[in-house]
């Protein structure tokens, strides 16, 4: 969503997020509050536009792929400005790639295996050789593994960069206090600098969502990222506040154990529960949930019901839209339960985490279930104990989300293929591990749309990992403020935003 | 005296160790691996194995308490596995958030608490001492953040007055910075109010009823003289005995008023440090903390001293 009201130059905007960002380090960053800091600061090869189509950012075209998918061409924008004075060649593409690639501890290091090596082949060309054919490059930089880091500050400050981050974006890092404020202002050299209308720029923490609207009610902040559906309902109410909203390319659901027996991304083995030993018990579990209601009663209708991994808002590869999920059938859950042969109420213990949200869901889940035949314990644990429970494989069932990426690759390879390193199930099917493999190497729109399609139905037998919803990205900000664009990624982009005349 | 101050300096010291040794030994106990909370989503065995070398997690227990301490000592806290910012800088940066606030809180009940249990006190099974006794009960009864929220919808939107949120230094803007900060300070002192006010009553109670309350009435010495000069000095060992335990309390209580306000100060520090397991911030916060706790245990002790003479050592002058 965009907001196109003129603006006037000048003035600071105040950002509220809901999370203090980790490392300002686009090799090392883990977060989507860290995405949307780096969306005003660090600009990457591609990004999104609008529609979700990837577009040229830092980039001067879209990449050219050799035949055999196994070179990748990118020709780069001239005349590009780092925030520390130097210049952007293809020399810093090949620095930041590589690094990307290799510095220890790298979260990109997955998402650029396939890499083999980059190399400058002129002073605004870059040649990425790959070592099997891989569609999914695009995406994987039209984020992070995009962002292009100054070679001069990552020289000067080594592992330190988090703390003197310089990139090529609108807005330059000024101050960084921990838990309190990112400080940034405007970039004189910055390429499409007679967009940029903001002075300044502050991104402040405030995980409490009814703090959130206190502050921009109060006129404390002006914008406020990931608002939750009931203060969105409540802002709906202020005539001074406007609201902002994209569909989410991530998703949200129930992960069940079936395999995991030695750890998350090890060889998965034998577990001897009915949810484990038989897969129609995993279909009666699912069938015996109604995503409508979980929507409604949870999250005030406000969200979207999913059943497969990709968004159905998907520009590469849409996935199956709400409407085509399968609705709840207690009456063929209990059918499946006796055909199974298990003793009923099947026992289940579901691991949740602390926050209200997913305990919400955990209880919803838990009556549905009740009807079927299924006797659920719910297990709340603070997040962290949770990870750590579920990557050991120490759990039935518990609540297993993602924030999406770009390329539908991004939202199944890890989870869903054998030994996939975010694998917390222990699922290993050899369909999906081909599909997996096929989508990855295949370059046709047409006929990825078509793998991704067979994937997600085979994902969906398989009853593994139950995908209940997908969450909005719902954006508050007053009315004084326009220009600030919302896409798919659900950054919040402060590019061109300014207060109105 | 000065043997008295020493051998409590000793006592300590020794207490601050023992805090370290179980500060560092607690922390780890903790369910949750550091590597997967900082891996954060994208948590592939490579990244944890790079996460887990980088931080010296591999090293025996003993080894990384060794280190840690050795850095400690020459004032490196490490860095936050987090955002990668040096702990002492957090630190630094956090605590005059959360003096301020404890200071201005503290005043708050000091004055409003002070006061009003003199007035139950004195004013006893009057109307002015049910009142003080209900303000109290609210004080003591009511949730802080239920009374943050409803401050702020009164106070910074409704009425504008002041500020909903954030932190300018009093060095900086000292206006601006009372108007941020006065409303934490009444949410976090209200219950310190309370119990001040509370304690007060009663010890003034026991006073105005003891005979050298009696005998110095029957001298003709003026009601002030004997309240202020009197009763009050013999409460305040008692009262400041609170104070100085409640103290440790408003700093764990700045934890929810800084949520609210959105303070960067400790509590807040604290709270993300645990979610996150960054445990470099986690120790340095919580040694601190303890520090802190330790220094104003002290300080009381010394004020016992000075308000009520038989406390110092036997044979101390």
């Amino acid at each position: 969503m965009t907001d196109t009201r003129p603006v006037r130059d000048g003035g600071t905007l105040t950002v509220a997020l809901a999370s203090d960002p980790d490392k300002l380090d686009p090799s090392l960053a883990q977060t989507l509050v860290g995405r949307t800091v780096f969306s005003s600061m660090c600009e990457k090869l591609y990004d999104i536009d609008e529609h979700g189509a990837v577009v040229p950012q830092l980039a001067a075209a879209l990449p050219k792929t050799s035949k055999d998918g196994l070179t990748v061409t990118v020709q780069l924008r001239d005349g590009l400005k780092f925030s520390d004075g130097t210049s952007l060649d293809a020399r810093s593409v090949v620095t930041s790639l590589l690094r990307h690639r290799d510095l220890p501890g790298s979260a990109r290091a997955t998402e650029l295996a396939p890499l083999k090596s980059v190399a400058a082949t002129g002073p605004y060309t870059v040649e990425l050789k790959l070592r099997q054919p891989y569609t999914p490059l695009i995406g994987v930089l039209a984020d992070r593994s995009g962002m292009v880091m100054s070679p001069t500050a990552l020289k000067k400050y080594g592992k330190n960069f988090t703390n003197h981050p310089s990139c090529v974006g609108p807005f330059t890092f000024v101050e960084r206090v921990g838990g309190d404020r990112i400080v940034l202002k405007k970039d004189p050299d910055y390429y499409d600098a007679d967009k940029v209308h903001l002075d300044r720029l502050i991104y402040k923490p405030i995980p409490d969502g009814s703090v959130r609207l206190a502050n921009l009610r109060s006129g404390d902040i002006q914008v406020g990222d990931q608002m939750t559906p009931v203060d969105v309902r409540s802002a709906l109410t202020e005539s001074k506040l406007q609201l902002f909203n994209s569909p989410s390319l991530g998703y949200q659901g129930i992960g069940l154990n079936v395999g995991n027996v030695k750890g998350t991304g090890e060889k998965p083995g034998k577990i001897d529960s009915p949810l484990a030993r038989d897969v129609r018990v995993r279909e009666a579990f699912e069938l015996s949930i109604d995503r409508d209601v979980l929507n409604k009663v949870v999250f005030q209708g406000m969200y979207e019901p999913a059943c497969g991994p990709v968004s159905p808002e998907s520009a590469i590869a849409p996935g199956v839209p709400a409407a085509q999920c399968p609705k709840r059938d207690v009456a063929k859950a209990r059918r499946l339960l006796k055909e199974a042969g298990v003793k009923t109420p099947v026992r289940i213990e579901f691991k949740v985490s602390t926050t209200p949200e997913s305990s919400r869901v955990g209880q919803v889940v838990q009556a549905m279930a009740k009807e079927a035949g299924f006797d659920i314990e719910l297990r709340p644990m603070e997040y962290a104990t949770l990870l750590d429970e579920t990557d050991a494989g120490h759990y039935d069932a518990f609540t297993s989300g993602w924030s999406g990426r770009l390329d539908p690759d991004g939202n199944i390879a890890s989870f869903l293929k054998t030994q996939g390193a975010m694998n917390a199930y222990g699922l290993s099917d050899p369909k999906i591990d081909q599909l997996i493999a096929q989508g990855r190497a295949e370059a046709d729109p047409v006929q990825r749309t078509k793998i991704y399609g067979e994937l997600s139905q085979s994902v969906r037998d398989a009853h593994t990992l139950i995908y209940l919803y997908r969450q909005k990205n719902y954006i508050v900000a007053t009315k004084s403020v326009s220009g600030i664009r919302v896409y798919g990624d659900g950054l919040v982009r402060v590019k061109t935003a300014g207060y109105t005349r | 005296m000065t043997k008295y101050l020493l051998t409590r300096l000793r006592q300590s010291l020794i207490t601050l160790f023992l805090v370290s040794v179980v500060v560092f030994a607690g922390i780890r106990a903790l369910p949750g691996d550091p590597a997967l909370a900082m891996a954060g989503e994208e948590r592939s065995p490579a990244a944890l194995a790079a996460i887990r070398q980088s931080y010296g997690l591999n090293d025996n227990i003993v080894v990384q308490y060794g280190r840690y301490i050795g850095h400690a000592l020459t004032g490196d806290l490490g860095t936050s596995s987090r955002t990668g910012l040096p702990v002492a800088d957090a630190i630094a940066a956090a605590l005059p958030v959360t003096l301020e606030l404890s200071a201005l809180a503290l005043l708050l009940a000091v004055v409003v608490g002070i006061g009003a249990g003199i007035v139950a006190a004195v004013r006893r099974g009057k109307p002015a001492e049910w009142f003080a006794n209900a303000i109290a009960l609210l004080g003591l009864s009511i949730p802080t953040f239920w009374l943050g929220m409803v401050l702020v919808l009164a106070f910074a939107i409704a009425l504008p007055v002041f500020a909903a949120s954030g932190y300018v230094p009093f060095g900086t803007d000292p206006l601006d910075n009372l108007r941020r900060m006065v409303l934490p300070a009444i949410v976090l002192g209200s219950g310190l109010a309370a119990v001040v006010m509370r304690q007060t009553r009663a010890a003034m109670l026991d006073s105005l009823s003891a005979d050298y309350v009696r005998t110095a009435r029957a001298k003709g010495l003026r009601r002030r003289e004997v309240i202020g000069a009197h009763a009050l000095r013999n409460s305040l060992v008692t009262v400041v005995t609170v104070l100085g335990l409640q103290l440790g309390h408003l700093i764990s209580g700045a934890v929810v008023t800084e949520q609210i306000f959105v303070l960067p100060g400790f509590g807040k520090l604290t709270i993300d440090a645990v979610f996150t397991r960054d445990y470099a911030t986690l120790q340095g916060v919580v040694l601190c903390t303890s520090a802190a706790y330790i220094l104003i245990n002290l300080l009381v002790d010394v004020l016992y001293s000075v308000i009520d003479p038989r406390i110092r050592l036997g044979g101390a002058k």
